[in-house]
């Protein structure tokens, strides 16, 4: 068990789909050979096939103590990255248009903002996706070569480049399909929680850059932090597919939409515009209580009441939003 | 991850199969001896020459064994290549060995290559072609300390009394050297090791050059077939082979 664990939780309700947390993401991390493809952090459409297609239906995890089988996803299930052919147009003065290559047919987040229907209404929301940087990682105990290891300081869950041989073993074990195979290297690799900017007291690349304000960074036992609070002691934030058993330490505050136009006043609960079957498929049965606890808060600050969980939510500035702590996390010697 | 316990079963027996032949003195038991050839031919013209300079090399065809499924999640594999083909030659002060066996998939290509600056300065990157593809590849294990008929080395990559050698070659990344002394601590040391493999109807043939090994000295061999996802330990291996 770690000493300490660096948490994030992201607030649903406020995110945007502009991909700007993606870009900031790759531009500091997978700007290198073999990593178009890959995207240690993105924002999928939900409901929707996902990134890799359908990494939430295809196994992986823990169950009964035992690792879960899984298929390795494909390129095609990932989507290959595509250049376009700029030189030609601009230099070469062939008067084709400017087009991908090659052919797009799957992406990150494809299926952007096609939902589902419930009853004749649309309905879809976001959902930004980094590595859960599990407290049980799946992927870890995969690994052959022991070449995945849980910082003991932080809690960050790092891919030693010098000890993997690419077995892939590691993205078959991780639900959440967020290790990636870089092939030009021979090696996998994922998330790292930007702990370089964390060990200088730096926030996130994504947090940092999130325009919607949504992601709120900390140590999850560091009382002062925003995710300690939103995590365990609002209790409105929760893990994703809980049930795979890695323990995850990226927490989501449900989305907590406004209730369907005709009916105004009801408990989503009662008469959601989401289906909470889909909420409850996600984040497991706790989400009920926690949407029970969010429409508490909002109806007390209609009331003209103070809600310190929304004021908390709201996130108005960095220093409520992240508690970057290096000095609690030194390595002793 | 945990080890299925039919796995360790198999694994004794591999074991004490490999204790039989330890202790059967210096001679080698029948069956399990391996002829090394003299030859004037240089090694050049033995690593390049392909099958018409090795056709007069006695052959030796060695079982192959499946490793049973190491991991809860390991898909079954088939035995599809049985039996691997070894030569052995001395030529100069090098040992010449090559494996042919049969294998109806070439899962080799040739990776684009990677510029030689650094990535930030291209505007274009080398991209992943495919991500979930594996390669053939073969390797043969050595104790690094030829054992004169004593105890020979766990099959599992040695033991801390016999750290091994591995001359490995993958059809599409090359040879590399590996260094073990048991199983999980397999190293690349980084470096390489005049190699070649080539792929002729439905047939692999590579060619290692090790150092010159002592008589008595107790080799192994593996193979991975990458259209059955080999990889790691999952994977084709002789029981050990003795050095004439």
């Amino acid at each position: 068990m770690s000493k300490h664990q660096y948490a994030m939780v992201m607030d649903l309700n406020k995110c945007l789909g502009c991909q700007t947390c993606t870009i900031a993401c790759k531009k500091l991390w997978t700007d290198r050979d073999g990593t178009g493809y890959m995207y240690w952090n993105n924002v999928e459409t939900r409901p929707g096939l996902g990134y890799p297609r359908q990494w939430d239906r295809i196994g992986g995890g823990w169950k009964d103590g035992a690792l879960q089988p899984s298929p390795l996803p494909t390129m095609d299930d990932y989507g290959h990255a595509w250049e376009y052919n700029y030189e030609q147009r601009l230099y070469e003065g062939k008067k084709q248009p400017v087009m991908p290559s090659p052919e797009p047919h799957s992406g990150m987040n494809w299926d952007e903002d096609v939902g589902s229907l419930n009853g004749d209404e649309n309905y879809f929301f976001y959902l930004p996706r980094i590595c859960n940087h599990c407290t049980y990682p799946a992927c870890l105990e995969a690994c052959p070569r022991k070449a995945i290891y849980k910082r003991e300081e932080d809690g960050i869950v790092v891919l030693d480049q010098d000890r993997c041989q690419g077995y892939r073993y590691c993205i078959k074990a991780c639900p959440y399909k967020k290790i990636y195979f870089n092939e030009v290297a021979g090696k996998s690799e994922k998330c790292i929680f930007c702990y370089p900017r964390l060990e200088k007291g730096q926030v996130n690349a994504c947090a940092a850059q999130c325009p919607g304000r949504l992601r709120f960074v900390g140590l999850l036992d560091d009382t002062e932090s925003p995710v300690h609070k939103l995590v365990l002691v609002h209790k409105i934030a929760l893990p994703l597919f809980p049930e795979r058993g890695t323990q995850p330490n990226v927490f989501y505050v449900p989305p907590f939409n406004p209730p369907k136009r005709e009916h105004y006043n009801k408990s989503i609960l009662e008469d959601s515009r989401l289906p909470l079957d889909y909420l409850l498929y996600l984040f497991g049965p706790e989400v009920k209580d926690v949407i029970t606890r969010l429409e508490a808060e909002l109806r007390n600050a209609q009331e003209g009441g103070r809600s310190d969980v929304l004021q908390l939510l709201i996130g108005r500035d960095a220093e409520t939003r992240f508690h970057v702590r290096p000095q609690l996390v030194q390595i002793q010697s | 991850m945990r080890i299925r316990p039919a796995t360790l079963i198999l694994v004794i027996g591999f074991g004490v199969c490999a204790l039989s032949v330890a202790q059967s003195g210096s001679k080698p038991i029948a069956g399990q001896s391996l002829p090394v050839a003299a030859s004037s031919v240089s090694t050049d013209t033995l690593l390049s020459g392909g099958p018409a300079a090795w056709k007069e090399i006695a052959v030796k065809r060695v079982a192959l064994n499946r490793t049973p499924p190491l991991y809860d999640t390991d898909e079954p594999a088939t035995l599809d290549i049985p039996s691997v083909d070894v030569r052995v030659v001395r030529s100069g002060a090098k040992l010449l060995v090559q494996l042919t066996w049969h294998d109806s998939t070439q899962d080799a290509t040739v990776l684009a290559e990677v510029p030689n600056t650094p990535p930030e300065t291209r505007f274009r990157k080398v991209q992943t072609e495919i991500n979930d593809r594996f390669f053939d590849a073969a390797a043969v294990m050595f104790s690094k300390q030829p054992t004169a008929g004593a105890v020979t080395p766990s099959l599992q990559m040695g033991d801390a009394e016999h750290p091994v050698e591995i001359y490995y070659w993958n059809a599409t990344r090359g040879a590399m050297l590996m260094q073990a002394q048991g199983r999980g601590t397999t190293r690349r040391t980084g470096e390489s090791f005049p190699a070649r493999g080539a792929y002729q109807n439905g047939q692999w043939s590579v060619t290692f050059e090790l150092p010159d090994l002592a008589a008595g000295t107790p080799l192994a061999f593996a193979v991975w077939n990458g259209s059955q996802k080999d990889r790691d330990g999952r994977k084709y291996f002789s029981v050990w082979q003795v050095l004439e």
